[in-house]
């Protein structure tokens, strides 16, 4: 109910602060959004992820590319400081290194805190607020030019894990993704349109 | 009551009782112990011993589907839980976390003990910086971010390794937290019954109770269970053997009751005819049990319809009485030719009584002591107490008839020589083998139980019931080491790729000393320290972030040893309990395997390591059916030859021995020849018929053979077609059931002795000097 609450208060929040905007600049409700995000068919771009865990004194960096193909589709490689792919595709997420010539395969569904992990990208980028909506309290703030989904876990088993998730973009592109874990590391991903 | 009579009974209910002392002391037994061979190989003991209570046998795989997925998943819950609270299942399985977070803590507090990673080598300073090295690279992953929270206490990982070779390989996908078939229909569950397949009341129970549960556990209308497994299995091949038995034998029964009645117009005469069987069935089981110790099922099932041979002495003798003769001279002018009978008949089953194979002997032992003593009652009491002046009314009615048959018949020998040709040829000719190798073959499972059984199996990532590994020592200890070495080279079978994966008791309770040594290779805290302290230089870890790890490495060194015990309460075990096995002597240990794909090759690296020996269960139990098979055909050639010898001594004249034989083996050949049209693949219960129709046809063509005086040819010959009659009626009927072991005995018989007695007329001499019955009109 909280959620069903804080929905209204953020739509008509919002619906305030932009009555009379112009169609080419519509409103920013979240189904608004959500319905934009859901007509882009496939994206790609760099990634930059700064890792800051309690037992290490320096952040870890990696880098790479993702790849999006609608519906349910999401590609990430690490090519720095080394190949390693994960790789969603529907309700199975495959974990490729390269190196050590492993491959595994999960099912989403025995392992309820990666699946919320996995959906807080890709039901983002699917526009699937439904989905979004069962694992999370789903918040939105700022402008069609910058807009930011906080996301807090319902499950408690997930709260464990990871307190908040936000989710950042501008228009249908989303480029950065942070998330705040349990015990105080934390996760920084900027998303840049690639080149060509 | 003439005194010869008094005598008869005396001895009759003497030897009754006598025959009911020694049965109710008999243990009879329905495993499947009769498969087992008199003297075994320590394979084959295995063999049998796996498929009688062996840990997969004890599997049943439970499946509801025909709902939509929630409520599926929720019917799911509810059978588990009511299976979990009875008495007749060890495990029930469903994919839910029910006792799983125990699991894991026992794993997390023994993990430096259970795992077959923990070497000297690692906790160096060397070891340590890969460990590190690697956790740093798993942190950076994309997929790290759920691993770290244990790292401190566990930078090695060895919580995930172990977790990781303790869970099957393949896991059937969740849905709603229960275990569901890949395209979501199906619902699944796994049960291990407490009891063996082998024991078929307790499985019955056990699926009772499945059956019970689910229709309690408020299924909507659509919803279906199925239900497959070893168990399931001999559950249903016991019910349906039993169930065509009853009923056929029941339809067999009233029919012939009916025609003897007609015939002979009293019930007191119909009784004394089926007392030569009754009291043969009775002396059969005795003697099975003095000479075996304990009776089978199968002997039980199908002994009394080996002596079917027995109606027809009592046919015999009333037919033939003739109006005016006493019964016991009727009984001396037919003696000869019955008990000439009778002796080709016990060569015959001798076939059986020396196979190897304990069903078959004791098939042989009942169906010799059976046909000696309906024999003997036939000889003794029946004479006696016969009302004086009896005879089948029917005779003058019929006789001319089939008279004329007979004198008819010797006009299709060329026919028959032609139709003898054909079959051989169609025999020798056909591409396909006559007989099948294949014990699945005797199997009444349907093909689509077989294939529900296989889809289920997959969908679960069951274990293939078909391989395993088996290791016998003298203790605990020794079967858990030798289970060790065993997995050590099923490792490295896995990383060649000759199977998927293994389960091992040696997983969930390492022997006491791998677990000694284990410890031995953990530094002391000091040491650990310091190795860390190297191991990290350059690395981003902040210093002391380890300590947990030290700690509990620290702890681990003098912690007591894992026994079965600590695994009280877990999942582990009640695995390690189904994998690990007390016997009588000494104890195994069974590690069955997953998606074998080169079982050679496994089979010669496991006699590499001398721990165990590969057991392939089909191929043995397949093996073993076609060395019953090939021996029980060589046995049959021999009872041949010894008939062949009988007769010769007997008769004392090759020609007579050439008519007696001939019409035997072509109905042999001709009911083979016809089976084989008919589609069948010949299996040992064919064998088992062709030996009856022989012990049913000899007598039909010794009465052909023997002359018989002239006045007396009617009364015989039609002797000869009642018996045949009966036969047809009483085997015919077993050919319409879909078992296959009755449907082999009844199509052989009924085929094979109608051809008997037809050929025996065919090829019955018209101007011989003999015994001719054209000439006789």
């Amino acid at each position: 109910m909280i959620t069903g609450h804080r929905l209204a208060a953020a739509v008509l929040a919002l619906g305030c602060l932009a009555p009379a905007q112009a169609q080419d600049k519509p409103t920013l409700v979240l189904e608004r959004l959500m319905k934009d995000l859901a007509q882009v068919k496939s994206a790609r771009g760099r990634f930059v992820e700064r890792k800051h865990f309690a037992m290490l004194n320096a952040p870890l960096e990696s880098s790479g590319t993702l790849v999006y193909v609608a519906p349910g589709r999401l590609e990430k490689h690490m090519t720095s400081p080394r190949q390693e792919s994960l790789i969603l595709e529907g309700e199975r997420l495959i974990v490729e290194r390269k190196d050590k010539g492993q491959r595994r395969t999960f099912a989403l569904q025995e392992h309820p805190v990666l699946w919320a992990f996995v959906e807080s990208m890709r039901s983002t980028l699917n526009g699937d607020l439904a989905t979004l909506q069962r694992f999370y309290e789903v918040r939105l703030e700022g402008n069609a030019g910058a807009w930011r989904l906080r996301l807090r876990p319902k499950e408690p088993r997930m709260r464990q894990a990871a307190s908040e998730i936000r989710v950042g973009g501008s228009g249908t592109w989303v480029n950065r993704i942070e998330i705040d874990e349990a015990g105080g590391d934390r996760s920084v991903t900027e998303v840049t349109r690639e080149a060509g | 009551m003439s005194p010869a009579a008094r005598w008869a009974l005396a001895a009759w209910i003497a030897g009754a009782a006598a025959c009911a002392a020694v049965i109710a002391r008999t243990e009879f037994s329905t495993d499947l112990s009769a498969f087992l061979p008199r003297s075994p190989s320590p394979v084959q003991q295995a063999l049998v011993e796996q498929l009688r209570d062996g840990v997969v046998s004890r599997l049943t795989l439970i499946a509801v589907q025909g709902d939509s997925p929630d409520r599926l998943a929720e019917l799911s819950k509810r059978l588990a839980a009511s299976l979990r609270a009875s008495r007749e299942f060890a495990a029930v399985n469903n994919g839910e976390e029910a006792g799983f977070e125990k699991d894991r803590d026992l794993v997390w507090r023994h993990r430096y003990l259970l795992s077959t990673a923990v070497k000297a080598e690692r906790f160096s300073a060397v070891g340590l910086r890969a460990s590190l090295e690697e956790l740093l690279a798993q942190l950076a992953s994309p997929a790290g971010v759920l691993l770290q929270r244990l790292s401190a206490a566990d930078p090695g990982g060895e919580l995930l390794r172990l977790l990781e070779e303790l869970a099957p390989a393949t896991r059937p996908r969740l849905h709603g937290g229960v275990w569901f078939s890949e395209d979501s229909r199906r619902a699944l569950l796994v049960a291990q019954t407490r009891a063996a397949a082998s024991d078929i009341d307790a499985q019955k129970r056990a699926l009772g109770l499945i059956q019970d549960s689910f229709a309690a556990a408020g299924a909507g209308a659509d919803a279906r269970l199925q239900v497959t497994g070893p168990g399931v299995f001999s559950v249903a091949s016991r019910d349906r053997i039993r169930a065509d038995a009853w009923r056929f034998s029941l339809i067999a029964t009233v029919l012939i009751a009916a025609m003897l009645i007609a015939l002979y117009r009293s019930v007191r005469v119909l009784g004394l005819g089926l007392l030569p069987v009754a009291s043969g069935a009775l002396a059969g089981v005795a003697a099975v049990s003095l000479a075996f110790g304990s009776v089978h099922g199968i002997t039980l099932a199908f002994g009394v319809t080996l002596i079917g041979e027995a109606v027809d002495y009592a046919i015999y003798l009333f037919t033939q009485n003739a109006p005016g003769a006493t019964a016991q001279s009727t009984f001396e002018r037919i003696w000869p030719t019955l008990r000439l009978g009778l002796a080709t008949s016990i060569c015959g089953f001798s076939a059986m009584l020396f196979s190897g194979f304990t069903g078959l002997a004791q098939l042989g032992l009942f169906s010799i002591a059976g046909l000696v003593v309906a024999a003997g009652v036939t000889r003794w009491a029946l004479p006696a107490w016969l009302p004086r002046g009896f005879t089948v009314a029917a005779v003058a009615g019929f006789a001319p008839r089939v008279m004329a048959l007979a004198r008819a018949a010797p006009r299709l020998r060329h026919a028959l020589v032609v139709l003898l040709a054909a079959a051989v040829a169609f025999l020798l000719l056909r591409p396909q083998p006559l007989w099948s190798g294949s014990l699945a073959s005797l199997s009444p499972i349907s093909p689509r139980e077989q294939a529900l059984d296989r889809e289920l199996r997959q969908d679960l990532g069951a274990p293939d019931p078909r391989y395993l590994v088996v290791v016998h020592a003298a203790d605990e200890q020794a079967a858990l080491q030798a289970s060790e070495r065993a997995a050590l080279a099923l490792r490295d079978a896995v990383a060649k790729g000759w199977l998927q994966g293994f389960d091992s008791p040696a997983a969930y309770l390492p022997s006491e000393a791998a677990q000694r040594e284990r410890q031995a290779a953990l530094p002391p805290p000091p040491t650990l320290r310091q190795n860390l302290q190297e191991a990290q230089k350059g690395l981003a870890f902040r210093p002391n972030v380890f300590e947990p790890f030290v700690r509990d490495v620290g702890a681990a060194r003098t912690m007591p040893l894992l026994d079965r015990a600590s695994l009280q309460g877990t999942s582990l075990a009640l695995r390690l309990d189904a994998l690990l096995v007390k016997r009588p002597t000494g104890w195994a240990a069974m590690l069955p395997l997953r998606g074998v794909s080169d079982a050679k090759a496994i089979a010669d690296a496991v006699a590499g390591t001398s721990a165990g020996v590969l057991l392939d269960l089909r191929q043995e139990l397949d093996e073993l059916y076609r060395g019953y098979l090939r021996e029980a055909q060589i046995n049959s050639l021999l009872g041949a030859a010894a008939i062949v010898a009988l007769l010769l001594a007997a008769l004392r004249s090759p020609r007579r021995v050439f008519d007696v034989v001939a019409p035997l083996a072509a109905a042999a050949l001709v009911t083979c020849g016809l089976l084989a049209l008919g589609g069948h693949e010949l299996s040992i219960f064919h064998l088992v018929g062709l030996l009856l129709v022989v012990a049913v046809g000899s007598n039909y063509s010794l009465f052909f053979d023997r002359a018989a005086p002239v006045q007396d040819r009617g009364r015989t010959l039609l002797s000869l077609v009642f018996a045949a009659v009966t036969t047809v009626i009483g085997f015919g009927l077993l050919a319409f059931s879909s078992v296959p072991v009755l449907n082999a005995i009844g199509s052989t018989v009924g085929i094979g002795a109608a051809m008997a007695l037809a050929f025996s007329a065919i090829l019955s001499r018209p101007s011989g000097t003999e015994g001719a019955y054209a000439r006789a009109s």
